[in-house]
């Protein structure tokens, strides 16, 4: 009786208080070594936040437990309220969570458009069916619209190893958008783009409907700063930080630690 | 182990039992009420004519004490293959097919030495050279150009053990070859186990094939030697250290090249020994490249890939299960080390005392 | 574990329909077909049975391996023991010489009765395999196939141990014989053409694709929200029903089935077919079924030419498929290819069309 008056009143909270994400006391461990460590992060529906910080500041691990690739040591997620710290990876993304590599990971022999269908088949019904898809169905209708979002649209069935290096990091972006996410996470989306695909990318990511909130991992402060409303410092496994991007920009101890030049690259 | 007696408190009770009656049927003489019961009753439950029999098999505890001993000794030959497999497979990641075909190309070629020379020891360290010789070509020539393609160094060593196969049926034929050991090893020598008591009172003590028994204290040797280089030298742990990181073991400074090839031509031999081994105990004939190499494939899985004391558990577990099945259950004998594997494979699938 | 490279581009999108692409067929296409409903009039009967029959016969259960190696990358050696199930299983609810044991079912129950305890088996074994991945599978797939044939060997209760079973004869449909040579051929082109098909199809559909996703990025595909586990599953059930159907075929063109019919050369016999065709196209399975039967029957006498004995026909079929693999990665697909490609290029600049500078 007790257990289900709580399982209620858990959710009646989470309802009123419903945030996208909210990480409590998350940590992972590799051996000895702490990769994150008390990470307490919570995200509005519809909030666009980056996180920020040097290489090996647990950005990554942190994506990587949120999507379960793996578990965290301790800690919880909270995904829409629903605690998923345990669910599958295909669990989680079938909720609505989506994310990009920061190495693309992508299906290289097969063409762009089975990519996205591919990402799109992965949220829906249908797995495991053993018809086509035709021309005209729903989802491949959907997949051809994200190709022509994220501009690929002129190597739709072409083998994706044969792309480009930003059209890859573009592809990434289409097959996140896959289905109805709610929420997404980026991870250094910018990196290795010409400067015409840096604008296309930021232009796609302000225009994404006003519901999808997402998380940002990027090392360009000009990208980074832009597309998000808030900003989460991280250092060594923890965060140290957090506020709006401009507070973020003019705060000495940000700019002694990070912005500076003092740790690694800029 | 206090620390597992501390959290499962009723497990450790019932291993300590089962342990406590697995050495009263080792040492004790078995009262005849327990024999009775075991004849009478236990194949009474089971019924049929295969109830009689099993009943009447496992009444006798002479039975018990050979299958046992059979496979313990067995179990010595299985992890001479195998230990070779795994370590290599540990330390390389290669998964080398003609490890049967090394076996038996070893047997065969002890068996040639011995002939010549007249000395079975001599067969041991010919069988080894050679098989070494023959892993050293693998590893130079197969391995090291694959490096990181695993699915193509499986196909080449399949295709290698074909061609060796038919290379040995063509100088060896078909026929069965048999390693003699001396004289002085031959004759079966009295264990200290009683096997029954006569009605005088007089207790019978088991007769064991020496022999059999001289390989079982080698294998023990070797393997313990093989722990201790593995974990106690300094060769040993970097050793065991690339197993884990490559990369750590190349910035080292050591050569690593060299490493696997002296890792490599060591697994080769082991295989080689095996086969001397195996031609003593038995005998060697074509087929049993596969044979041995699928039981060691299937020790090495049980035990967990790449673990010397995994292989020494996976050969004890397979060569018991072996030998008590042909003991008591003689036609589906072949079958029980795979219903083994497939158990282990669903609830450990990285094996025993394998790493996940 | 990537099998082969997979040139997957060119075939890709002729439409996205199966039919299509087969009208748009070209003309050596129509050709090719038509000489295979036409051999029947000029082959006799041992080639009719012998080499065709049993070349698309095998062909079918190297297929089921092309499906969970070329587009699954898991190389599975129990396709040959599934085949071998089915077989035994039709015998056993079917008739045969084996009265005692068999249980004379009709037809239309004991054929789907057989491939569906197929597909169990085929789905266990799948189970077992992939809770490992990578290399481990093809051990463990070995070591099944093997536990499998000692078991028929010594099971006298239902698989009537060494001598397995006789007159296991395909149902007399249509009022034919379907055992007479050119009903064979026939009937083994008709199930070659449908699995080949078959296959080529459900490579595009989603679940195919999805497989192939699997093979190319397991971790990927998890984070698309497909299950990785529930997939690679789903492949050995539908590798499973072809293979079953290939093992009624083969069990039907020599009436018997038997521990030899899955033993463990047999089932290494499928893996060099599919290796030797190539995995990366079903059609490879089908020339390395060709390949492999043109040795077996003719090996004995080109040794014999050579002077060697007519027993080194393994070491034969050993050799040739250690060079196809040192010197080809995708068989004779993957020779074919690169040929292809080396004639397509120009002879001046070393380019081939279509390739940017």
């Amino acid at each position: 009786m007790t257990d289900t008056g709580v399982t209620i009143a858990e959710r009646m909270s989470a309802n009123a208080t419903q945030s996208a994400l909210e990480l409590r006391g998350l940590g992972r461990m590799f051996g000895a070594l702490a990769a994150l460590a008390d990470i307490n992060l919570t995200v509005r529906p519809g909030e666009r936040r980056a996180v920020l910080g040097s290489n090996g500041a647990g950005k990554t691990t942190l994506f990587n437990c949120i999507t379960g690739d793996f578990l965290p040591t301790t800690g919880s997620i909270r995904f829409f309220g629903e605690d998923i710290t345990a669910f599958p990876p295909q669990e989680r993304i079938r909720r609505g969570l989506r994310r990009t590599y920061q190495i693309s990971l992508l299906f290289t022999h097969l063409s762009v458009i089975d990519n996205v269908y591919l990402a799109c088949r992965g949220v829906s019904r249908g797995r495991f069916s053993l018809i086509r898809p035709r021309r005209d169905e729903a989802l491949m209708q959907s997949a051809v619209e994200l190709v022509d979002l994220v501009h690929l649209a002129e190597v739709r069935d072409t083998i994706v190893a044969e792309l480009s290096y930003g059209q890859q990091r573009q592809l990434e972006i289409a097959m996140a958008l896959a289905g109805a996410p709610r929420f997404i996470l980026f991870d250094e989306p910018a990196a290795g783009l010409s400067p015409t695909e840096r604008r296309d990318l930021i232009e796609i990511l302000t225009n994404l409907p006003g519901h999808m909130g997402y998380i940002i991992i990027e090392h360009d402060m000009d990208v980074a700063l832009r597309v998000s409303e808030s900003v989460t410092m991280m250092h060594n496994g923890r965060i140290f930080k957090e506020g709006r991007p401009e507070e973020i920009e003019d705060d000495e101890e940000v700019q002694a630690l990070y912005l500076g030049g003092g740790h690694g690259h800029g | 182990m206090k620390r597992f007696i501390e959290r499962r408190p009723v497990w450790s009770l019932v291993i300590l039992i089962a342990a406590a009656f697995f050495l009263w049927l080792v040492f004790a003489i078995w009262p005849d009420s327990f024999e009775d019961f075991l004849k009478e009753d236990v194949g009474g439950w089971i019924g049929g004519d295969f109830g009689k029999q099993f009943g009447r098999a496992l009444s006798r505890k002479k039975v018990f004490l050979s299958a046992l001993l059979d496979g313990v000794t067995l179990a010595a030959l299985y992890f001479l293959i195998a230990a070779g497999f795994t370590l290599i497979f540990g330390l390389m990641r290669n998964v080398n097919l003609a490890h049967g075909s090394l076996y038996l190309f070893g047997g065969y070629v002890g068996y040639e030495f011995a002939e010549w020379t007249g000395y079975w020891l001599l067969a041991f360290p010919a069988a080894f050279v050679v098989s070494a010789a023959l892993g050293v070509l693998l590893q130079v020539l197969v391995f090291r150009r694959m490096e990181g393609e695993d699915l193509r160094q499986t196909l080449v060593t399949i295709g290698i053990s074909i061609v060796l196969a038919d290379v040995m049926l063509w100088i060896w034929g078909g026929d069965f070859y048999q390693i003699l050991a001396p004289s002085w090893l031959s004759a079966p020598v009295e264990t200290f186990l009683a096997s029954a008591q006569k009605s005088s009172g007089e207790i019978v003590y088991l007769k064991y094939s020496s022999i059999r028994l001289v390989i079982l204290v080698a294998a023990i040797v070797l393997g313990v030697a093989m722990w201790l280089a593995l974990n106690r030298t300094r060769v040993g742990m970097l050793i065991r250290a690339g197993v884990d990181d490559r990369d750590m073991l190349s910035a080292t400074g050591i050569p690593i090249q060299v490493v696997f090839v002296c890792v490599f031509a060591f697994g080769a031999g082991l295989a080689g020994i095996g086969g001397v081994v195996g031609g003593t105990f038995q005998s060697l004939a074509p087929g049993e490249d596969t044979e041995y190499l699928l039981s060691s494939l299937i020790v090495v899985i049980v035990g967990g890939m790449g673990s010397i004391p995994g292989a020494a558990l996976g050969a004890l577990l397979i060569g018991l299960a072996d030998t008590l099945g042909a003991a008591y259950f003689a036609t589906y004998a072949v079958v029980f080390k795979f219903l083994i594997m497939v158990a282990v494979l669903a609830f450990r699938p990285r094996g025993l005392l394998g790493r996940s | 574990m990537a099998v082969t490279e997979h040139p997957g581009g060119e075939t890709a999108r002729q439409g996205s329909g199966f039919w299509p692409s087969v009208w748009n067929a070209p003309a050596s296409r129509w050709g090719f077909a038509a000489i295979l409903l036409l051999i029947p009039a000029a082959a006799g009967d041992f080639w009719l049975l012998q080499v065709y029959g049993w070349t698309f016969a095998l062909g079918i259960v190297a297929l089921s391996l092309q499906f969970l190696g070329g587009y699954g990358g898991m190389v599975s050696l129990a396709q040959m023991t599934i085949a071998g199930f089915a077989g035994y299983m039709v015998a056993i609810f079917g008739t045969s010489s084996v009265e005692h044991i068999s249980l004379g079912w009709p037809w239309w129950l004991n054929i789907p009765a057989a491939i569906f305890l197929a597909v169990i088996f085929g789905t266990i074994t799948g189970a077992l395999a992939v809770r490992t991945e990578g290399i481990y599978t093809i051990m463990i797939t070995l070591a099944i196939a093997a536990a499998f044939f000692f078991f028929v060997n010594q099971d006298y209760v239902l698989f009537n141990g060494f001598s397995g079973f006789n007159s296991v004869l395909p149902p007399t449909l249509f009022g034919v014989d379907w055992r007479e040579p050119t009903a064979y051929y026939y009937m083994t082109l008709f199930f070659a053409v449908l699995a080949y098909g078959v296959v080529l199809y459900v490579s595009r559909s989603p679940f195919g694709l999805a497989l192939q996703g699997v093979r190319d990025n397991p971790r990927r595909m998890a984070a698309l929200g497909f299950n990785v586990t529930a997939h690679r599953i789903a492949a050995y059930a539908f590798a499973s029903v072809i293979a079953a159907v290939g093992g009624l075929l083969l069990v039907w063109s020599n009436a018997q089935v038997s521990p030899g019919t899955q033993s463990i050369d047999w089932v290494i016999n499928i893996l060099i077919i599919a290796v030797v065709g190539g995995m990366s196209r079903p059609i490879g399975p089908f020339i390395g079924a060709f390949i492999f039967v043109l040795l077996e029957n003719w090996s004995e006498t080109a040794l014999a030419w050579v002077g060697l004995s007519p027993e080194r026909f393994k070491l034969v079929i050993g050799l040739g498929f250690l060079a196809i693999v040192l010197w080809s990665r995708d068989g004779v697909l993957g020779i074919w290819e690169s040929w292809r490609a080396r004639s397509r290029r120009d002879p001046l600049t070393g380019r081939a069309p279509g390739d940017d500078a």
